[in-house]
Formats: C-alpha cells, sequence, structure tokens
C-alpha cells in the first residue's frame, strides 16, 4: 500500500529508503506551513464582515464569509476621480514595459560581458556589481534631479528607463551564461556562419531559459508594488498600488477594504509565478549540446 | 579611400561594446551618476536656496558627525553587520536543500514552488504595508518565534554543551534556529535561482554518470556542485545585498530617516556611503574566496 502510494507520488522510481521520504516530506510540509499560513490568514480575513475583523481575541478563519469588503472597494474606487481601469492600465505598462526592456537588454550585455573579453569589460562588469549594493535611499535626490534634467517627471518613463538598467538582471544572466553556454558552441554557431545577434536570440537565450525566466518574476515582483510616489504627480498617471495605499490609509474603518486590497494585489503576482514556474519545468531536456 | 578591414578581434570588441551599450547607457544615468553625485553631497553642507540647492564644503564634517557626535549609528551598524553574516550562510544553505527537493519530481511540485515563493509576494509593496499594522499577522510572527525558541532553549544550549561542541558554533546554531522563520521567509528568490541552476544543468551529465555507474551521492558532488558552483556565488552575493538592503534593515530605516528629516541629507548620505564601503569590502572578501572554487563552463 505505502509503496504503490509512494510510487504514485514520485513520478520517478524512488531512490530514498521509506524513513528518508518522510524526512523530505515533514521538513517540506513544515517549511511550507512558515511560508503559506500568512496567505491563508490574509485571504480569510478579506471575506470577514467587520465585526469579526475586529473580533477579540482574532480569529483565523473567517466565519460567515462575505463579499462586502470586495463590494465596498468597488463602491470607493467608482467614486473616485480616475476610474480604477486606469490605475490598472498604469501599473501593467509600468510593470510589462520595465520586465521586457529590463530582461532583453541585461542578457544582451550580460552576454556580451560574459562570453566576449573585450578592452573594459571586467572593469564594466565589477562597477555594475558594486551599484547593487547601494540603497535607494541615499541616491534618491539625485536620481530625481537627473529624472527632471531627462524632462521624465511625470512620466511613465522616470520608472520604466531605470528599471531597463537594474544591475542585478545583468548580474544574474552573467551568471547563469557563465555556467550554462560552453564556448564550443557558440565557436561551432560562428563556423555555420551565424551573426552574434542570431548567435543570441538562437543559442544563447534558449539554453539559459530558465535564468531569464526566473528574472521575469524578480522584475515583476519589483515594478508590480511600484507607487511611482515621487515621480508622478498627475492623477490619470497614478498606480493601482498608490490609488490603494491611499484607499487603505482611511483608517481603522477601512480595515475590510484594506483586507481586500491585499487579495486583489497579491492575484496577479501569484499567477504571473505559477505560469511562469511550469514553464520553467518544461525546459527540462530541452539542452543544446549532445 | 578603402576603408580599413576590422581585425577579428576588433570585431568581437565592437559586438561586445555594441550589446552592452544601451544597458551601459542606462546605467551611467539612473545608478552612476546619483551614487557619484551622492559621494558628493556626503562631503558638503546642503543648503536650499531659491532656485536649487547650494553645496558648502565641509571637510567630512557629516562623517564626524555621523561617527564621533550620532549615539545611534555605530552600534545600529555593527548590529547590522553581524545579522547578515549570521543569515547569510543560513539562508543560502536553507534555500539550497529547499531547491534540490523542489527540484525532483512529485506531484504537485508547481504547488509546493508557489508555496515557498510566497513570503516573497507577501513582503512586497502594499501588502507588506498591510501585514504590518495587522495584529493578527504579528501576533503569528510571535507565535512562529515561540515554537522555535524550545529548540534553542536551555535544555537544548545545556544538551549541546556536554557534546562538547564548540561554543562560537553552538552560538551560531542557537541563534540560526532563533531565526528559522525569518530565514525560510528570505529564501524565496534565492530557492528559485537554485532552481532555475539546477533546471539548465544538461540531463546528459547525468546520463553519463549513470552509465559510468556513479552512485547518487558521487553524481551529487562531481557533477551537480561544480555545474552549480557559478549559482551559487550569485544567490551569496544576492542574499548579502538583499539582507543589506532589506526595506526592514534597521540601519537602512536609520539612514533613512536622517537624510529625510533627521540631522540633514548630508550626514544621510556619509552614513550611506560608509554602508556602502562596508558592504563592498565584506563582498569583495566573500567573493574572492568563494570564486576559487567557482567552475565555469568554456
Amino acid at each position: 500500500m505505502i509503496r504503490r502510494l509512494r510510487q504514485k507520488f514520485w513520478t520517478t522510481k524512488p531512490t530514498r529508503s521509506f524513513g528518508g521520504d518522510l524526512a523530505v516530506l515533514l521538513f517540506i510540509a513544515a517549511a511550507a506551513a512558515f511560508s503559506a499560513l500568512p496567505l491563508v490568514y490574509a485571504i480569510s480575513n478579506a471575506f470577514k464582515p467587520l465585526n469579526e475583523l475586529f473580533l477579540w481575541p482574532p480569529q483565523f478563519f473567517v466565519r460567515n464569509p462575505t463579499m462586502a469588503n470586495f463590494y465596498d472597494l468597488l463602491v470607493l474606487m467608482s467614486s473616485s476621480w480616475v476610474p480604477f481601469s486606469r490605475y490598472l492600465v498604469n501599473t501593467l505598462v509600468i510593470t510589462l514595459g520595465g520586465t521586457v526592456g529590463h530582461v532583453v537588454l541585461a542578457s544582451l550585455a550580460a552576454y556580451a560581458l560574459a562570453k566576449h573579453d573585450f578592452p573594459g569589460s571586467k572593469w564594466m562588469f565589477s562597477v555594475v556589481v558594486l551599484s547593487l549594493m547601494f540603497a535607494k535611499q541615499v541616491t534618491a535626490i539625485p536620481n530625481y534631479l537627473i529624472t527632471s534634467v531627462l524632462g521624465l517627471v511625470d512620466t511613465h518613463w522616470a520608472i520604466i528607463l531605470p528599471a531597463w538598467a537594474m544591475s542585478l538582471g545583468l548580474f544574474l544572466m552573467k551568471q547563469f551564461i557563465e555556467a550554462m553556454i560552453p564556448d564550443a558552441l557558440l565557436e561551432s554557431a560562428r563556423i555555420e556562419g551565424a551573426s552574434e545577434w542570431t548567435i543570441f536570440w538562437k543559442i544563447v537565450m534558449p539554453n539559459v531559459r530558465p535564468g531569464w525566466l526566473t528574472l521575469i518574476i524578480l522584475s515583476f515582483q519589483a515594478l508590480w508594488g511600484e507607487t511611482g510616489g515621487q515621480f508622478i504627480y498627475s492623477e490619470q498617471l497614478k498606480t493601482l498600488p498608490y490609488a490603494l495605499s491611499q484607499i487603505v490609509s482611511g483608517g481603522i474603518a477601512r480595515a475590510g477594504v484594506a483586507a481586500a486590497v491585499g487579495v486583489i494585489m497579491m492575484i496577479l503576482p501569484i499567477t504571473v509565478f505559477v505560469i511562469n514556474q511550469s514553464k520553467v519545468i518544461e525546459t527540462m531536456g530541452a539542452s543544446g549540446i549532445k | 579611400m578603402k576603408r580599413k578591414r576590422l581585425t577579428l578581434t576588433q570585431q568581437r570588441s565592437l559586438t561586445g561594446y555594441l550589446f552592452t551599450l544601451p544597458f551601459i547607457i542606462g546605467f551611467i544615468l539612473f545608478f552612476l551618476a546619483p551614487f557619484v553625485q551622492s559621494v558628493v553631497f556626503s562631503l558638503n553642507h546642503l543648503r536650499i536656496v531659491t532656485g536649487g540647492y547650494e553645496l558648502i564644503y565641509n571637510n567630512w564634517e557629516n562623517y564626524k558627525h555621523a561617527l564621533f557626535v550620532d549615539t545611534n549609528f555605530l552600534p545600529t551598524f555593527t548590529q547590522t553587520l553581524l545579522n547578515m553574516l549570521l543569515d547569510v550562510p543560513a539562508i543560502v544553505f536553507f534555500s539550497f536543500f529547499a531547491a534540490l527537493l523542489l527540484n525532483q519530481k512529485f506531484k504537485g511540485r508547481l504547488l509546493a514552488r508557489s508555496i515557498f515563493f510566497l513570503p516573497v509576494i507577501l513582503s512586497s509593496g502594499v501588502i507588506a504595508g498591510l501585514e504590518a499594522s495587522d495584529y493578527m499577522a504579528n501576533m503569528m510572527r510571535e507565535t512562529a518565534n515561540v515554537a522555535t525558541s524550545f529548540l534553542s532553549g536551555p535544555a537544548l544550549t545545556e544538551f549541546l554543551m556536554q557534546m562538547k561542541i564548540p561554543r562560537e558554533l553552538l552560538m551560531y546554531v542557537v541563534n540560526v534556529v532563533d531565526r528559522i522563520p525569518e530565514i525560510i521567509r528570505a529564501s524565496g528568490i534565492q530557492i528559485l535561482i537554485f532552481l532555475a541552476g539546477l533546471q539548465s544543468i544538461s540531463p546528459s551529465l547525468y546520463e553519463a554518470a549513470r552509465v559510468e555507474g556513479a552512485s547518487g551521492w558521487q553524481t551529487f558532488w562531481l557533477i551537480t556542485i561544480p555545474v552549480l558552483s557559478p549559482t551559487i556565488l550569485a544567490n551569496v552575493v544576492y542574499s548579502i545585498i538583499d539582507s543589506f538592503l532589506a526595506p526592514t534593515n534597521d540601519l537602512v530605516n536609520y539612514i533613512r530617516s536622517t537624510a529625510f528629516g533627521g540631522a540633514g541629507f548630508g550626514i544621510g548620505t556619509a552614513m550611506g556611503v560608509m554602508y556602502f564601503a562596508a558592504v563592498a569590502v565584506i563582498l569583495a572578501i566573500v567573493v574572492g574566496i568563494i570564486s576559487r572554487y567557482v567552475v565555469y563552463q568554456d
């Protein structure tokens, strides 16, 4: 019985002892519980009526689930000056524009730095790594000055363009390309007459697919929560997190709405993550060199 | 006039420059330039005048103030560095172990992966703000701490002491156990990076090893670890930086409050520059040590 279950669970033949399996499962379950509890609680909160939200002692699970919080949120949103969809579109523009640009530019630069030994390449890479360590808070004022000189203040570019040049992406992609792409592969492509541009798109990128899929998540995650506070002043350009945080800051009476906001903000990142990771798993076995 | 043809190396260099150019331009504008300006700010007294600001050079006064006048800066600084040294090895080991498990083929592993990534989603932006103000969320954090504290309690310490484990190692273990919930929460992205690394290992390597009759143990040490070593390095660097720049980091918060409201922007940037220098030195040492063992494809 146990053996049958185990064979069903592990898609491949189990190589561990039963005790080993049990230990592994317990470990995963314990760590997963730590990670998942806050989410379960947040979702349960969003469906609580106001009286349950303020119940003492607080209850973990909702008893009389209600959609009232979401309904209130809709009412609040529809009475705002700019329609809800506008905020959503703004955030999507920033998130998608920033992520695509960042992944492409960082990978291009990473390929060049990893596989082309040109004068100054080592130096360039060390400066990029050093810049990883600088706290945003400290450069806030100079950053604003430069954005303003470039005439980007109060446009979405003020957030999208800096996202393109985030150093983390370059660093990660360089590590992946160095680890996964043998020079022999590139050399044989060059002998076949492939241009560098073709090599990049047809050989390098497909082979480091798990790398850039991961980078997409990182970049998405960073931009999705962007409030754009210091750069964007026009109401019609503001982002969803900004609008939602304004609603939440309405105080204790908005506790129910705030819980609903939390759940809504989580839906897209979780969806993107699940789709993205199912693509990572598919890459298994699609490797280039035999 | 005939155009001079480029040599092969020159051509290669040219592609190198062309490919890096778009990124580097953005990088110089949005990171390097603000950074240089911050360093300039940290050496000057910043005064707002009509139509802009004025800089008055004040001979390292900001640094002196941060180091010798400010009573909170140095203790927070050392505490933050110590926490980082404790957390990073634990985070890297935990996420490596978790990634190895999550990379195996079993039913529901996509769900398992998603669960491990949840803390990253929960700790960002608006959601984090909600969590912080929520009583129950705080209480759960407390409960989690109590749940692990029995492990680090006096009984365990006593028991381990009798086992003649070196004191330093013991204190490290006890501290790490105390911080398990935080470590799990901080590992989401590292797990992903490791998973991506594991996924990129060519299956033919494992096949070859199996044909040669290598055991699972040998395969792990002779294939997984060396091929994954650049990813391990990447993750160590990422964890160090993540712990240094986390919004929950006390020192970052202190620098922010000093720069915008406290003792002034000049002193805040001076603290920021010193912090940066300290991280840079630590990172250089760590990377220097690990790089010796890293194996690259060539």
